[in-house]
């Protein structure tokens, strides 16, 4: 085309451009109506339990819709250190356990509690932590608890001398704390109080007062065999009984229900066939259990020392009362943690890498997965109950 | 084990000083030379140069030691020393093996592994002393459990963030530090 047939032809093009609108809004007869702005979304005061809480360890802590097909974020809440959660049944808060620096990785530390609103997720109260000795752990089981009916929370510190801080939780304010050399992590036991795992291979047990002053502690003899097979200190409740995995496929019950822990007979996971094979647990947060008291466990083949925290390819499923194994459900893809939901049809949530598959735990199948975006480290989950 | 690490440490800073890398390289040069002669073609040596060694790949640069008994790319998680190791590797954030990055504040108590050298077949303690203070940013993230202990037994864990003793608790990276070697059996 010239020049002057491009010069002709010009008005005609942009006369078909100028009128393509007038098409459009034949289709469309009215224009989208205005938004309303400053809207900021709420959430129910009781939420499904098709929802979860996803900590990714030191990044953020997320509540997503796990049981539908949307996958949705619901929202978000901070975390910058070790950061740890405890989500009540029936109060409209949740508290989250973390750490910050006043100038980002320097400055001055602030070890702290924050009380959340669960209907709008705002920060509505805050509770200063004495000492600088929160423990900064990968996030885990252990490290944030509830005691007497989820009116108490406790606060594993380690500097490294290690101890536990005693919160009123209702009341906002800390009430002391109580030293546990040479033991980690807390597992609340009896009324008030908790145990703890200690490195004689014992369980200490310590009962508290309304206050949170101790009133007697006991310790038993030892069991746990931290050199060669020890327990992986994730644990689940089943009827007031905790049940431990040890690193060589044994599964060790202890009884939470009283003042002290009482520890139970341990029994095995695998046949001697599967020993042999070296089938033993493994993962990050590597059992759960359900309502009927089946007990889940990730469960790895081929396994030796240094796999203890690697991915697994199955969750072996038990019946603690009879100590049967009912079924092997195999993974799509190799799992780090997992989670059953709590609601009337529950699902079994399994973190494998950067996706969370969520399947059918009678047959194994695989319903949806959700993306994780961002993981680079471990996830706890802890399902709404 | 102290007459050991200074006896080590002797014949290692002797080979050190007497030895340059590039005298290292120059030796394991012409044995592979005088070993293979095909791979002297242009082609097969470009071939056998990883893309992390390419200066215009924009990958990570591998560090080696340059010298024979400590074999690896520090950079990798495969590296022997790195054995029980969970955390971000000092060497890629300015540190290295056994040296924290600038700015940073190496932390006094530390948790031990044991890892096995390939090229001399000793098994060596190595600390991992945390680097605190720094900037954390995902780089070069590695998990290896070998000897790793529930926290429990807190001085064979590496998810206890080893920042003790030092201005900020806030972590960086890690470094392997051998502390000696497993004696000979006699």
């Amino acid at each position: 085309m010239s020049v002057k047939g491009i010069r002709t032809a010009l008005p005609v093009i942009l006369g078909v451009l100028a009128a393509a609108p007038s098409f459009a809004s034949q289709r469309f007869a009215h224009p989208l109506p205005r938004d309303k702005t400053g809207v900021v979304l709420t959430l129910p005061a009781k939420y499904p339990t098709n929802w979860a809480f996803l900590d990714y360890a030191s990044e953020r802590i997320e509540i997503r819709d796990v049981g539908d097909d949307s996958r949705r974020v619901i929202g978000e809440v901070q975390a910058r250190d070790s950061t740890t959660m405890l989500i009540p049944k029936d109060r409209p808060e949740f508290y989250t356990a973390d750490t910050v620096w006043s100038r980002y990785t320097r400055g001055t530390r602030t070890d702290y509690i924050t009380v959340y609103d669960k209907r709008t997720l705002d920060p509505i109260g805050e509770i200063v932590l004495p000492g600088r000795k929160r423990a900064l752990i990968t996030a885990q089981q252990g490290m944030f608890e509830f005691t007497d009916h989820e009116r108490l929370g406790l606060v594993f510190n380690f500097t490294p001398a290690a101890s536990v801080t005693v919160v009123d939780l209702v009341h906002r304010k800390v009430l002391g704390d109580v030293d546990i050399p040479g033991c980690a992590l807390i597992f609340p036991s009896g009324r008030i109080g908790f145990s703890t795992l200690c490195a004689s291979g014992t369980v200490f047990s310590v009962k508290l007062d309304a206050a949170g002053h101790v009133v007697s502690h006991s310790e038993s003899k030892p069991f746990n065999h931290l050199g060669h097979n020890p327990l992986f200190t994730a644990s689940t409740m089943i009827d007031g009984v905790r049940y431990f995995v040890t690193m060589k496929g044994d599964v060790q019950p202890i009884d939470m229900r009283h003042a002290a822990a009482k520890v139970l007979p341990s029994w095995p996971l695998v046949t001697p066939a599967e020993r042999a094979a070296h089938w033993r647990p493994s993962g990050w947060q590597l059992v759960s259990s359900d309502a009927q008291g089946e007990l889940y466990v990730l469960m790895q083949a081929h396994a030796h020392e240094g796999t203890q925290k690697d991915a697994a390819d199955e969750v072996w499923v038990y019946d603690v009362a009879t100590k049967q194994r009912l079924r092997r459900l195999r993974l799509v893809r190799p799992g780090s943690s997992i989670a059953l939901t709590h609601g009337a049809k529950p699902t079994l949530l399994v973190q494998a890498d950067r996706r969370l598959d969520v399947y059918d735990p009678e047959t194994g199948a695989l319903i949806r997965s959700l993306g994780l975006p961002g993981l680079d480290t471990r996830l706890s989950i802890e399902p709404v109950r | 084990m102290a007459d050991f690490d200074q006896l080590t440490e002797k014949v290692l800073r002797g080979f050190a000083s007497r030895t340059s890398r590039r005298s290292v390289f120059s030796v394991l040069g012409g044995m592979l030379a005088g070993a293979a002669s095909v791979p002297l073609l242009p082609v097969a040596r470009a071939d056998g140069r990883s893309a992390a060694e390419n200066p215009n790949s924009g990958e990570r640069t591998p560090v080696y030691s340059g010298n024979p008994q400590d074999p690896g790319d520090q950079t990798r998680c495969d590296y022997w020393r790195y054995c029980a190791i969970d955390g971000s590797l000092c060497a890629c954030y300015g540190g290295s093996v056994n040296a924290c990055p600038p700015g940073t504040e190496m932390s006094p108590i530390c948790w031990i592994g044991t890892c096995r050298n390939p090229a001399d077949g000793r098994n060596y303690i190595v600390s991992y002393n945390d680097c605190c203070g720094g900037i954390l940013w995902g780089r070069c993230n590695c998990q290896r459990n070998e000897g790793d202990r529930p926290v429990v037994r807190a001085q064979n864990n590496n998810e206890i963030t080893w920042c003790f003793g030092v201005k900020s608790q806030s972590y960086t990276c890690t470094v392997s530090v051998i502390l000696g070697a497993e004696p000979e059996k006699k």
